[in-house]
């Protein structure tokens, strides 16, 4: 199976989903892509009704990562298991399109006057609600930061993620996974990082990916800083304020990643 | 001084509980709602980010009628054909009819959680006006309200902390798992008191303040100042004895020119030398300028 070492750090398998969870994931200077990845085998494996907003690549690509960790995203889709939104496609034939009716369509905030993103709500709405035979629904989004890029305000896709967590981790239960990339240049670009700061206020458990700040290693791809809130093993209790943190170093592998203490790999020791 | 904020002693407060990524401060949003409601006061909560259900979790069950709780977190605006509270009734009147829900209008708390949902949705100069004008309502005996103060401008952040009676700060503290609140205190006769100190929150939600930041305690080093002598420990003294004022006085020092010492400077004695000058014919002794020849 795919990471045990961050499911069992997270206290997450396919047995035991944690209700209404959400998980906020961030890069910077990384790629943070591979739990995206991680995440979206693991619900599908766990037998739970997933929505992906997968807005950054094409299908075939998730299908194909997919693959490699054993996971059919096909066979998902044709059971109803999954629902799956490509935005690299919608969003042209939406920019493409004849016709006055923008509202009806997810990526309808594209074209139309409407700056709020209640079109791509609706979608979410639709496609997590009447689960049937799947349980829990699953939200996962890759990634937010596209929102910004396609010109919607960093308030309207706050609007949009409160929406999706009132609907998806609080009515129904589920779990909501989105991804926040933030640039290089932090001065240049308010956006993403207002956007990280106002999620991380919201979610229960933060994965930020960073790169080393050494600089390029061979053996460790990166560093990942893991903050859980309120619940989580070594909470303080229910009076802690502050958040539990933990800073663990990777390597992404083939089909996989292996996560080590800092200063432990395999290439040090 | 962050008890006593909890604790709620004056009428006609505001406070502002900020925090930030790094440190959450909704548990004490939720003690100041747990103490209102044990000083039998009705509490009203405006929720943006909670669910009414969290924040029902750890309050008394007993208090639970006198809690009251806008839920503003399922629809806050108003996409759904019923929305339950939304985030533009805050403005407007509509929130006074909500407020005055309880008969027996006694004076309530009003809870804010979070400020920072507000003002996604309004002008902060709105914003400001609108508690303003909650608060000369007479109909609320407090306000609440938490602020994510790191997703604002500092201005703003500023001009709602001019407005509130006080403020605390929550930010992580120097030594692992305790947080630091820092209390700003406005009293009604202008006067500003500030204090710092490591609090937790138990699970019944009552606060309890730890300690305080050792820079901090002030009739500390008052004691201080006082154990210090700065006379003790010289490596001279400062007073003298009778004898030592007899001996210093006899003392002739070496700069003053007495009677004995100009005689004895003016006496020729063997081996010292003596000028004589014969001036010259060409000589131009000017006896009014003798330093004329130097060219000065």
């Amino acid at each position: 199976m795919m990471l045990p070492d961050l499911g069992s750090l997270l206290g997450f398998s396919t047995e035991k989903i944690e209700k209404g969870d959400f998980i906020l994931l961030s890069d910077r200077n990384a790629d943070a892509s591979f739990l995206i990845n991680h995440f979206l085998s693991l619900y599908l494996r766990a037998g739970c009704k997933v929505c992906f907003l997968g807005l950054v690549q094409s299908f075939s690509h998730y299908s194909a990562v997919a693959l490699r960790l054993g996971v059919n995203l096909v066979q998902a889709r044709e059971q109803g298991q999954l629902v799956f939104l490509e935005g690299l496609k919608d969003s042209v034939g939406q920019l493409l399109q004849q016709g006055p009716d923008s509202e009806a369509y997810p990526m309808g905030f594209l074209r139309g006057s409407q700056t709020d993103l209640r079109s791509l709500f609706r979608f979410v709405q639709r496609s997590v609600g009447g689960a049937g035979e799947w349980s829990p629904s699953i939200l996962l989004v890759d990634d937010l930061s596209v929102l910004l890029s396609l010109g919607v305000s960093v308030e309207a896709i706050l609007d949009f993620s409160h929406y999706c967590r009132t609907t998806v981790c609080h009515q129904l239960q589920g779990n909501m996974v989105m991804l926040v990339r933030v640039g290089e240049d932090e001065d240049d670009e308010e956006g993403p990082e207002l956007l990280l700061k106002a999620l991380t206020h919201q979610c229960s458990l933060a994965l930020s990916i960073q790169g080393l700040p050494t600089g390029y290693c061979r053996d460790i791809h990166g560093q990942v800083e893991v903050r859980w809130k309120e619940r989580g093993p070594g909470a303080a209790g229910p009076g802690g304020a502050l958040a539990q943190k933990k800073l663990l170093q990777y390597k992404v592998h083939d089909k996989g990643v292996s996560f080590f203490a800092r200063g432990t790999s395999s290439a040090v020791l | 001084m962050l008890l006593d904020v909890i604790q709620g002693t004056e009428n006609g407060g505001f406070v502002i509980i900020q925090d930030t990524v790094e440190c959450c401060g909704r548990q004490l949003l939720q003690s100041c709602i747990a103490a209102a409601l044990h000083r039998e006061e009705d509490v009203h909560v405006l929720a943006f980010e909670v669910c009414e259900e969290d924040v029902r979790l750890r309050l008394d069950r007993k208090c639970e009628q006198r809690l009251c709780v806008h839920n503003g977190y399922t629809d806050p605006l108003g996409w759904s054909e019923h929305p339950l509270f939304t985030v533009h009734q805050f403005i407007s009147e509509e929130l006074n009819v909500h407020l005055s829900g309880s008969e027996e209008s006694k004076p309530a708390t009003l809870v804010i959680d979070s400020l920072s949902w507000i003002l996604r949705h309004h002008p902060p100069a709105v914003v400001c006006q609108r508690l303003q004008e909650l608060r000369r309502g007479g109909a609320l005996r407090r306000v609440v309200a938490l602020l994510h103060c790191d997703l604002h401008q500092q201005g703003i952040v500023g001009s709602l902390c001019h407005l509130a009676t006080a403020v605390i700060s929550v930010v992580p503290g120097d030594r692992g798992q305790q947080a630091v609140a820092k209390t700003t205190r406005r009293t009604k006769s202008g006067k500003v008191t500030h204090e710092e100190e490591y609090f937790s929150v138990k699970e019944d939600l009552t606060v309890t303040v730890e300690s305080r930041p050792s820079h901090h305690g002030r009739p500390q080093t008052e004691e201080d100042e006082r154990e210090v002598d700065p006379a003790a420990n010289l490596t001279f003294n400062l007073r003298l004895s009778e004898g030592e004022k007899e001996a210093k006085e006899k003392l002739s020092l070496p700069f003053v020119f007495s009677a004995e010492k100009k005689s004895a400077l003016l006496q020729p004695r063997p081996g010292s030398g003596r000028i004589v000058y014969d001036p010259d014919a060409s000589d131009d002794f000017d006896p009014e300028d003798p330093d004329d020849d130097l060219a000065v």
